[in-house]
């Protein structure tokens, strides 16, 4: 089902030059930019990295954890990631294997190091916090186009760049959000800032990328921001995604994202 | 010992050819713990103990190689006997392909219940460390492990046998009879008897499963009349096969598993099939986002179904875990066995919370109470204890 729906937004895709000529529907104009976005940032098969969250309470209070991933593309179904926690010390060596599946719950594994347990783990818990921060698990997710249904809203200014303003609104089950608005850049279609609304249609966070780099590899030239910084309006408290160490090369692959690697990792 | 040799050597040969990545942390553990109900003069009512845990860890040769080394030492105040010193993990692990391959001390986990492991069998239970049985002393093994495209198969050898070890008698939580610790084996190389065992694991949509059978020597003792009136150990050869399944649907986690163990001579234990069984159901977000609320409920049986020498034999677990979505990782479980045939009643809880960013604060309590007197923890009816403990990591 899943190569079904991707195979039918690629075909709508490579319609594009028949279809963009008659008049579009802020639908369809928002999909042609999400399927781009996706598109661009397609091709890079494996890449490793290393990731700082740094927490702010009210009070400007911080804590800090540290996390390895590693990410395998995957062709036709969600990708395949692998976290590994360095920090808090209380938690180093507690891993987690994810598998996800779009629209499908995700397959989701814990690895537990002090008594060696692998543990198969709900993925219904989308919209709970990530180790206490203000992303959700859902915000850090394999971002699958069919995930979300878009509508194009507007063309502006954001910061030096210029944007494309989609609507999106969540299509898998048990999502935290109404809806989303993203600020997508016209150059090098980059997600610069999302507009997270909770069920009651309040803005409730909004994410921030700075920093892009980009990772000339034999696959492709990507683009990764340096920092995520989110923000919470409705308590004051924000997170920071510190990125460092992108690696494009890795020799990653299917035989590294198995219960066996889980329990391997430094 | 030949096996010790080898490892040696090819921790030596590794090393020469230079590390790439090391990573060294300890672990220390400071515990305290008061026993509320005591009546038998004999015992200690509190105790004051230390664990000590460094770990050693890193890799060779791009990540292939990987080798573990963790000590574990533990001092304790009052009971001489669970001073002890243990290796956790030294090892050698080798990933090329699909194929792992292991040779050194090491920990396995196999199972999916929370509130029993009857199906996890390669490790030796730490008796000095809790009475949860989830602390393992290491064993020397050879594993040699395929990864297929959903399944796992994995082969182990087992040369040396780890005894069960047994808390002073004036501890609170020590078994009610004095124990003669010179063990009866059935095996003629008595400790040295190689053991194997084979397990098969995967998954397939929402369940994973698993498959297993040990050779070789139980790891949970009988016991028999000395001469001088202890009781003395003896570890009887059995063949045990396992079962373990989880069903994930949703926000249900459904979980059973089943042994059956056949000893090699009836001297040493009665053959038996046992299961456990039930489910952990989460509601997330509860109360705008502070908390997931868990519920858990395991049924266990035996065929020995008998309430004075087995365990869980016809017993309810019953319990609730509160995981808050705070920055201090804050979690409470509280749970209750009960006996069904007598009544028996257990009660634990246990929470935890992150402290000064980087140190665990633990509480764990457990109450017993109606304990029948034909149940076979009657002998802990006072044994009711709080401990607090705090982990620090360097």
């Amino acid at each position: 089902m899943h190569t079904l729906s991707k195979l039918m937004i690629v075909s709508a895709f490579t319609a594009l030059p028949v279809t963009s000529l008659l008049a579009q529907t802020p639908e369809e104009k928002g999909l042609e930019i999400a399927v781009a976005s996706d598109q661009r940032d397609s091709g890079w098969i494996n890449v490793s990295s290393e990731m700082e969250m740094i927490l702010r309470n009210r009070a400007g209070k911080e804590s800090k954890r540290k996390i390895t991933n590693r990410n395998l593309e995957v062709d036709g179904d969600g990708d395949k990631f692998l976290s590994l926690f360095k920090q808090p010390r209380d938690v180093e060596g507690t891993a987690m294997l994810t598998f996800s599946h779009g629209l499908e719950p995700d397959d989701q594994w814990l690895y537990l190091p002090s008594i060696k347990r692998v543990k198969r783990i709900s993925s219904k818990n989308k919209s709970g916090p990530f180790m206490g921060s203000e992303f959700a698990f859902e915000d850090l997710s394999s971002q699958e186009v069919e995930k979300y249904s878009y509508k194009f809203l507007q063309e502006e200014a954001c910061g030096e760049f210029e944007c494309y303003v989609i609507e999106r609104i969540p299509q898998y089950k048990n999502s935290g959000y109404k809806r989303q608005i993203s600020w997508i850049d016209k150059a090098e279609y980059r997600p610069m800032k999302i507009e997270f609304y909770d069920r009651k249609n309040s803005l409730l966070k909004t994410l921030v990328y700075t920093g892009y780099q980009e990772y000339e590899t034999a696959n492709g030239s990507f683009w990764r921001a340096d920092k995520m910084e989110m923000s919470n309006h409705q308590t004051g408290k924000s997170t920071s995604l510190l990125w460092s160490n992108y690696d494009f090369e890795t020799s990653l692959s299917d035989k590294d994202f198995n219960q066996n690697a889980l329990k391997r990792l430094l | 010992m030949c096996f010790r040799k080898t490892i040696f050597f090819g921790v030596l040969a590794v090393f020469s050819a230079g590390a790439s990545a090391m990573d060294a942390t300890v672990k220390i553990e400071l515990e305290a713990t008061s026993y509320t109900s005591i009546e038998d003069e004999s015992k200690f009512e509190d105790n004051v103990a230390v664990g000590i845990e460094p770990e050693i860890k890193g890799s060779f040769n791009d990540g292939d190689l990987i080798y573990n080394f963790t000590p574990f030492i533990r001092l304790d105040s009052r009971d001489e006997e669970r001073q002890h010193a243990d290796i956790r993990e030294l090892h050698l692990l080798n990933a090329l392909d699909d194929w792992e391959l292991s040779i050194g001390i090491s920990k396995v986990f196999w199972g999916v219940t929370e509130s029993s492991h009857l199906v996890d069998i390669i490790n030796q239970t730490d008796a000095l460390e809790g009475i949860d049985g989830e602390d393992k002393l290491g064993q020397p093994m050879v594993r040699v492990s395929r990864s297929f495209e959903e399944t796992v198969l994995t082969g182990f050898l087992l040369p040396g046998f780890r005894e069960r070890e047994f808390l002073g008698s004036d501890n609170p939580l020590a078994l009610p009879f004095p124990i003669n610790n010179d063990p009866v084996y059935q095996s003629d190389a008595e400790e040295l008897n190689i053991d194997y065992a084979l397990r098969f694991s995967g998954y397939k949509g929402i369940i994973d499963y698993g498959l297993s059978w040990f050779h070789g020597t139980s790891r949970e003792p009988s016991f028999m009349p000395g001469f001088d009136g202890r009781l003395i150990p003896q570890y009887g050869l059995i063949d045990q096969w396992g079962v373990d399944i989880q069903a994930t649907i949703d926000a249900w986690l459904w979980k059973l598993e089943v042994i059956n163990r056949n000893y090699d001579d009836d001297a040493f234990g009665e053959d038996f099939t046992a299961a456990v069984g039930g489910f952990e159901y989460s509601f997330y977000g509860m109360a705008d986002g502070l908390f997931d609320l868990g519920l858990l409920a395991e049924y266990h049986t035996d065929s020995r179904n008998d309430p004075s020498s087995v365990n869980f034999q016809n017993d309810l677990f019953l319990a609730t875990r509160l995981a808050f979505n705070d920055a201090e990782s804050s979690e409470l479980l509280a749970g209750i066995f009960v006996d069904q045939d007598d009544d028996s009643t257990s009660l634990r809880i246990e929470g935890s919370r992150r402290v000064f960013g980087d140190a665990k604060l633990s509480l764990e309590a457990q109450a017993f109470s109606n304990i029948d007197e034909n149940n076979v923890s009657y002998e802990f009816r006072n044994s009711d204890f709080v401990e607090l403990s705090l982990e620090l990591y360097f």
